[in-house]
């Protein structure tokens, strides 16, 4: 009994384990442009924060304005190097693009 | 607005001002003394228990422990006297924390010593952080100029306004 | 039955170890196209999990059994022992505990190895990861704390049973839930491992880890305070917390964890303290090795330390090679966490996150020095101290306070750089309000409670205790100031009332407005520890009818009991209490004698109300004349622990949930892939 019961894990694992019908699902690649996506929405992240404490009261007119101003133009960086690489992808896959 | 430094230096005085107040308050009546001694010490009988918190009935030490502290505080003998003839009694072990002298010291030593090194380092590391030369753009971007920037700050102006 | 048990760690181990290898060959060739080989080692990982519970089922199968030919359920149970103590037979030995460790962590990686869709790669090396620190749980479990090791001899008919300690409904919840928190730390750690191994490109790792380890930190922090409610109910003393090594141990990897979930945004936001953040991760997952360690090698004496054993030198070991693994990858990738922002001002967030990681790492650090400080006074003096209460208060106390005065400062604190103008606009009216309120408590009188009336000036403790309360009410107005500004603001946008804005503003960023729950939660908390600068206790001999006083109740004992239980016999006192002339309860604390283990334990009866607990402890027969004796605690606010854990919880679950879209919102552009995958600083 104990021994039918090992046996048939034993079996149960292997044949889990090993028994790989079909093609695998690896997911995509990181590439440089996801990883520039990220980044944007992390920059974006920071600059609706950024406005809603403003809107919250919690900022004062210059500090706000200096920090937009900087976080706008990470944003931008990143943005135009985002458009650079649209740019220098193959022309067929422009559909993929807003 | 004010001088950010003298009202650091105001916090400061009223910091050393209060902790001179407590150095000089001592407690006075035998009771609290008991109760304050007390719970400076352990129980010696393996229970790892503050002297005073040791509730077991039928524990061999803590009675004749606390009668002793008892009798040598109504005896009227200094904090320090009743500690010492406790450690001479029981072994250093029966004080709930480690004393002042010695290589003791260190003990209480390092906490301070780790946070005041902790924070020389943390002012340090902010200092470079804001002496960093340019804000190093993340990997491999280039800085862009002109039209082109004020194009994509217009884009994420509009993509984060709420 | 043990040898199904026995067999199925062995098929654990065999699994563990080829989702490990293969896993580790799968990744060294994966330009090669050895993906298939990694799936097998993603599946074998996954049937890990399956292995080990089989050997976990078995295990508790023989408890309700009473299987005693097992070594192990021979002398954790027994026959009268009620179901849910059969169940935490498991966990209540130190074989078992190490299963249970094995099962959890296994269950972690089921889950991870399961949700790898997200990004199969950084996936596949936080797979292996776990699966190395698996496959040394697994070989303590098989070679050195086997639970199925069978008896020697006879089979005797009763087991020798549960340590009466352990018999106590939270037994059966603190430690999984405290093990789930330790365990749960391999995961972050796995995954940090995992990303620095591979130069991870971006901060991704750390969005996919963040409900990990906040999940984890729920998990430990119940646990930790599942343990000082159990040591509050239980032991008898009075307290919920002795600065004992084990209850060190839960703290110190506690104390790192949140370190890690505040400065992770550090990272998250503005891509800083990368390197700081490797090691705070680390660290934390070697601390709550260290804890196990701890506890289970007896190496620092300790009232928990229900079992001791040899099994020291596998931890020693363990804990030294995945040092000097993580050392090695941290100095040959180091250069790819790399900060990349500059800072503006050292009045701003991140500084403030800065001081508070610093805060927290240096409480670690003196619970840790603490904790060591008799093995190393004994190695340079030649004798043990004792680092008990006293010390911990003293030296901890005062950093609790700094961090609760960041913990109102922070949120006010603009990201990169905050004028003064905006620290005063925002700090203002809090601190105001907490001045008015710590004032308020010095001059009311005394009789209104126990905080009331408060002279800082009679005590260093009294002392600590206004600042705590004031400083909690300073938390408290920034907090309310947060939610009350936002919902404003969604208010004003949506027109919808202010109650409803303040909901619609904590599901639109739930981790900061749970956080902030969190953080009203610990203020809860620490005005509960504040109470107990006001404790009062008083012990007494107490026959029929007598009276004993203590504050403003009155006990006079009714009589006494006994009473007859299969698994043990108790003793109860049955006390009347008084207060203002009236009498408002009837307390009934008991000591109890197991039979099994022959060991006799209190069982107090508290009283519990929001101003202040009524503990009662039989403590049992004085030997000399055969009289009762009864010691009474009057604990002020304790209820306040119990209360800002729940919200601490509600606000950790509240962080866990989604964020709903903010509700301007550009859709992502759907961007064309380049063909070459980033490497690291690509």
């Amino acid at each position: 009994m104990n021994f039918a019961i090992c046996a048939a894990a034993t079996v149960a694992a292997l044949v889990y384990v090993f028994y790989l019908p079909g093609k695998l699902f690896l997911g995509p690649k990181n590439t440089r442009a996801s990883y520039l996506r990220e980044r944007k929405e992390a920059v974006y992240e920071n600059l609706r924060d950024l406005n809603f404490e403003y809107k919250a009261g919690k900022l004062p007119e210059a500090d706000y304005q200096s920090l937009k101003s900087s976080l706008q133009d990470e944003a931008a960086t990143i943005l135009a190097e985002i458009a650079r690489l649209e740019s220098a992808a193959p022309a067929q896959s422009r559909r993929a693009k807003v | 607005m004010t001088n950010p430094k003298a009202t650091i230096r105001r916090a400061l005085h009223c910091i050393l001002l209060l902790a001179a107040v407590f150095a000089f308050l001592g407690a006075g009546d035998p009771a609290a003394r008991f109760g304050e001694i007390g719970h400076r010490m352990m129980c010696i009988c393996s229970c790892k228990e503050i002297l005073l918190e040791c509730n077991h009935v039928g524990c061999p030490d803590s009675d004749g422990m606390r009668n002793e502290l008892m009798a040598a505080v109504s005896r009227g003998d200094s904090d320090s006297l009743v500690e010492q003839s406790f450690v001479q009694k029981y072994g250093p072990t029966v004080l709930a924390a480690p004393t002042t002298t010695g290589f003791n010291r260190t003990a209480w030593i390092m906490p301070f010593a780790a946070l005041i090194l902790g924070f020389g380092l943390v002012v340090r590391v902010v200092r470079s952080w804001k002496n960093r030369p340019a804000p190093a753009l993340a990997d491999g971007l280039r800085p862009i100029r002109g039209a082109e920037l004020a194009q994509f700050r217009d884009q994420a102006r509009k993509e984060t306004e709420l | 039955m043990a040898q199904i048990g026995s067999f199925a760690l062995l098929l654990a181990l065999a699994l563990g170890v080829y989702s490990f290898l293969a896993g580790l060959v799968a990744l060294i060739g994966q330009d090669q196209g050895y993906e298939r080989l990694g799936e097998t080692a993603r599946r074998a990982g996954i049937v890990t999990f399956a292995a080990v519970l089989l050997a976990a089922v078995v295990l508790v199968a023989a408890a309700f059994h009473d299987d005693f030919s097992i070594a192990y359920i021979f002398h954790h149970s027994n026959r009268d022992l009620s179901a849910p103590y059969k169940f935490a037979v498991l966990w209540s030995g130190q074989e078992g505990s190490l299963l249970f460790w094995s099962l959890l962590l296994a269950a972690y990686g089921f889950v991870l190895r399961l949700r790898n869709k997200t990004d199969p790669r950084l996936f596949a090396y936080a797979s292996v990861v776990l699966a190395g620190v698996q496959v040394f749980f697994l070989l303590l479990v098989n070679f050195a704390a086997n639970p199925f090791g069978l008896l020697q001899g006879s089979i005797p008919a009763d087991g020798s049973g549960l340590n009466p300690l352990l018999q106590y409904p939270e037994m059966v919840i603190h430690p999984p839930m405290l093990y789930l928190g330790y365990v749960g730390f391999t995961v972050p750690f796995a995954f940090a491992l995992g990303a620095l191994i591979m130069k991870y490109p971006g901060e991704k790792w750390i969005h996919i880890t963040r409900r990990w380890t906040m999940v984890t930190w729920g998990f430990l922090t119940c646990g930790i305070f599942l343990g000082a409610h159990w040591a509050y109910s239980v032991l008898g003393w009075g307290g919920y917390w002795g600065w004992d090594p084990v209850e060190n141990a839960s703290l110190m990897p506690w104390l790192t964890g949140t370190a890690f979930l505040h400065s992770v945004m550090m990272q998250e936001k503005r891509g800083m303290l990368k390197v700081w953040n490797m090691w705070l991760v680390f660290a934390t997952f070697w601390l709550a090795i260290l804890g196990t360690f701890l506890t289970r090698s007896g190496i620092i004496s300790s009232v928990h330390a229900f079992a001791q054993s040899s099994i020291g030198g596998w931890f020693a070991w363990f804990l030294g090679i995945s040092f000097a693994v993580f050392l090695f990858f941290f100095l040959k990738n180091k250069s790819h966490l790399r900060g990349e922002h500059k800072l503006e001002s050292l009045i701003s967030r991140e500084s403030s996150f800065l001081f508070n990681n610093l805060l927290f790492v240096l409480l670690c650090f003196t619970v840790l020095w603490g904790t060591w400080f008799p093995k190393i006074s004994e190695l340079v003096q030649g004798n043990q101290v004792t680092v008990g209460g006293p010390f911990y208060n003293r030296v901890a106390i005062p950093v609790a306070l700094l961090l609760l005065l960041l913990t109102a400062l922070g949120p006010l604190l603009a990201w990169r750089k905050t004028s003064f103008e905006s620290l005063k606009r925002n700090f203002f009216w809090p601190a105001v309000g907490a001045v008015a309120v710590a004032i308020f408590l010095v001059i009311t009188p005394q009789s209104w409670g126990s905080v009331f009336g408060l002279k800082p000036w009679k005590d260093i403790s009294y002392f600590y205790s206004l600042m705590a309360v004031g400083l909690c009410t300073l938390v408290t107005f920034t907090v309310a100031s947060e939610f009350y500004r936002g919902g404003r603001v969604i208010a004003k946008h949506t027109g919808q009332g202010m109650f409803a804005s303040m909901v619609q503003l904590t599901h639109r960023n739930t981790r900061r407005y749970g956080g902030y729950i969190v953080h009203f939660g610990v203020v809860v908390v620490i005005i509960g520890f504040a109470g107990a600068a006001f404790n009062q206790d008083k012990e007494q001999e107490m026959g029929y009818g007598d009276k004993m006083t203590i504050g403003s109740y009155t006990l006079i004992c009714r009589s006494y009991t006994d009473e007859e239980n299969p698994n043990y016999s108790s003793q109860w006192a049955i006390l009347d209490v008084y207060k203002g002339g009236k009498q408002i309860d009837t307390l009934t604390p008991e000591r109890r004698f197991y039979h099994a283990s022959q060991q006799t334990s209190t069982m107090p009866y508290i009283r519990s109300t929001l101003n202040e607990d009524l503990y009662l402890v039989y403590e049992g027969l004085n030997q000399d004349n055969g009289h009762p004796i009864l010691k009474a605690h009057l604990n002020p606010l304790v209820m306040w622990i119990w209360m800002g854990v729940w919200i601490i919880l509600a606000g950790t679950i509240l962080a866990l949930v989604p964020n709903a879209p903010a509700p301007v919102r550009v859709a992502a552009p759907k961007l064309v892939e380049t063909a070459a995958p980033v490497g690291a600083g690509d």
